[in-house]
């Protein structure tokens, strides 16, 4: 049996770059169409809580067996569906067309996916997690274990029952509310590869080792005898008695992530110009004083409200940041900066990178070519040479003495 | 303390000798010398103004110098030419010299001017 230590590792998630994806109309991101599979349709009433809050909030969930032939996800080249759940662990072959390429093109489209395995996780389910980074623990017998941290009710003496509240801290993945009670788990252990480089579109993922995690039955489960115990050692330190997990308040948090309802930014109006001026330029000048100006806003769920955060940076870039500032915002969603062009001329890139754990990746460019000063643009007298000027005339003036008093001294 | 004097004495008798057989030096020669000292003097002058200010309009300084240097070179090449002791120039008269020098003077102040901003 293997022995992991708990963290807050049983969920992993993939939230990876920027390509736009034409997944979701840009003006309403948040996924409405969703495939749910499962291997028992029980599953359907066992995991009751977890589906009728995804239904209460407006998504269209189509339950179908795993191995049902009529399963599709796309028809006549469109996707039917925004979003795939598989609560089916233990299948080995899915029914209709869908095998794990469809389901990697459907996350590589932008789509989002859930995926829920227990200690019976087929081989299919396993591939499909190894395809997107995520290595389950191949020993079909291993679970995970913690004696550290476990829920005391349901498993006398056994510590597979995992209770967790060590949480990533992220409020747009686990939403502002804290989550006081913690979460049950009990199911395989996997681990993140992290030379994993799939899915740089922001399509979401969600990998559980447990698919219990979603159930009923640890929503309500134990309402008086929910106990959280912290040991060290031997030594109980604390014990906590909890009258419901917090495993229903998790997972639709995460899931409100995994469908788009929170986290989804997007960048309009794009300018620059000139400090005073409004006209964008088809090209600055050295020195020039120049103002950037985005919108940033984050999709609610309903509405695109302001994005609100003070980390947003420009580069001025030629093949390496010339200027790099960090944007001020008015909290209505309008980012602003302003500085100086440097002093060397070329191709340059207005370039915002933008790339924060939960959030959408934004990532825009624009090019702008910077030109030299033009010789009508210097100074015709330069006061600090008026000097020079002086010594060149006095030379001629001199000259012109000279010849008189030469040619006239004899 | 005793050789002081004697230095002195011999400085002095050195500079006296120097200016009587300056003295001697024709007119003309004269002021062609006063011309060359007036010219590296304002080159100086220039070289100390852009050590305190900076090498900032870096042509004109360069123009305004070589100007300087080459009006004392022209002058002295003048100097040269027309100094009845020398012997190498004998054949060349005074007024080809000259009119050489003036020649040469308008091409320096030409690119002067174009080089000086």
């Amino acid at each position: 049996m293997a022995n992991f230590s708990i963290a807050t590792v049983f969920i992993a998630s993939i939230s990876l770059l920027f390509a736009l994806s034409n997944s979701f109309s840009l003006e309403n991101p948040t996924d409405r169409r969703i495939l749910v599979l499962v291997d028992d349709l029980a599953l359907k009433s066992s995991h009751s809580i977890f589906f009728s809050s995804l239904q209460t909030r407006g998504f269209e969930l189509d339950f179908k067996l795993s191995d049902d032939p009529k399963i599709a996800l796309q028809r006549y080249g469109q996707y039917l569906y925004d979003g795939l759940i598989l609560f089916s662990p233990t299948i080995e072959r899915f029914g209709g067309s869908l095998d794990v390429a469809a389901i990697l093109d459907f996350v590589d489209s932008g789509k989002d996916l859930i995926v829920a395995a227990d200690a019976s996780a087929s081989d299919l389910i396993r591939n499909i997690a190894a395809e997107c980074g995520v290595d389950f623990d191949e020993d079909s017998s291993a679970v995970v274990i913690d004696h550290g941290s476990y829920a005391v009710s349901g498993t006398e003496g056994d510590h597979t029952l995992i209770a967790a509240d060590d949480f990533i801290q992220s409020d747009v993945l686990l939403g502002t509310t804290k989550i006081e009670a913690p979460v049950l788990f009990k199911g395989i252990g996997h681990s993140l590869n992290p030379a994993n480089s799939l899915a740089r579109n922001n399509a979401r993922v969600l990998f559980s080792g447990s698919l219990d995690l979603f159930s009923n039955k640890y929503e309500i489960f134990c309402s008086s005898s929910n106990h959280q115990c912290k040991r060290q050692g031997a030594q109980i330190i604390t014990c906590n008695r909890y009258a419901k997990s917090g495993n229903q308040q998790f997972v639709t948090e995460l899931s409100k992530w995994v469908f788009h309802e929170r986290g989804h930014l997007k960048a309009v109006n794009v300018r620059h110009h000139r400090v005073g001026e409004t006209d964008e330029p088809a090209i600055y000048r050295i020195n020039d004083d120049l103002e950037y100006l985005v919108e940033i806003y984050e999709w609610s769920g309903s509405s695109w409200e302001p994005y609100v955060a003070n980390d947003v940076q420009i580069q001025f870039y030629m093949m390496s940041p010339y200027v790099l500032k960090t944007m001020s915002t008015d909290k209505k969603g309008l980012y602003r900066t302003s500085f100086k062009v440097p002093d060397v001329y070329g191709v340059f890139q207005f370039k915002v990178e933008y790339q924060r754990l939960g959030y959408t990746s934004l990532s825009l460019a624009k090019q702008i070519p910077v030109r030299p000063f033009r010789h009508n643009e210097y100074e015709r007298f330069i006061p600090t040479a008026f000097p020079y000027y002086g010594a060149s005339f006095s030379t001629m003036a001199a000259f012109f003495i000279f010849s008189f008093v030469y040619l006239y001294s004899k | 303390m005793g050789k002081s004097p004697t230095t002195k004495d011999d400085a002095q008798a050195l500079f006296q000798s120097l200016r009587s057989a300056y003295s001697a030096t024709p007119t003309n020669l004269k002021i062609i010398d006063l011309y060359v000292v007036f010219a590296v003097f304002t080159a100086l002058v220039q070289v100390v103004y852009m050590a305190i200010v900076g090498s900032f309009p870096f042509n004109s300084f360069l123009s305004g110098v070589l100007s300087c240097v080459g009006t004392a070179v022209l002058a002295v090449c003048l100097r040269i030419q027309v100094n009845k002791e020398n012997k190498e120039f004998k054949d060349l008269p005074p007024e080809r010299a000259f009119a050489d020098f003036v020649l040469c003077n308008l091409v320096l102040h030409l690119v002067i001017m174009n080089f000086l901003g």
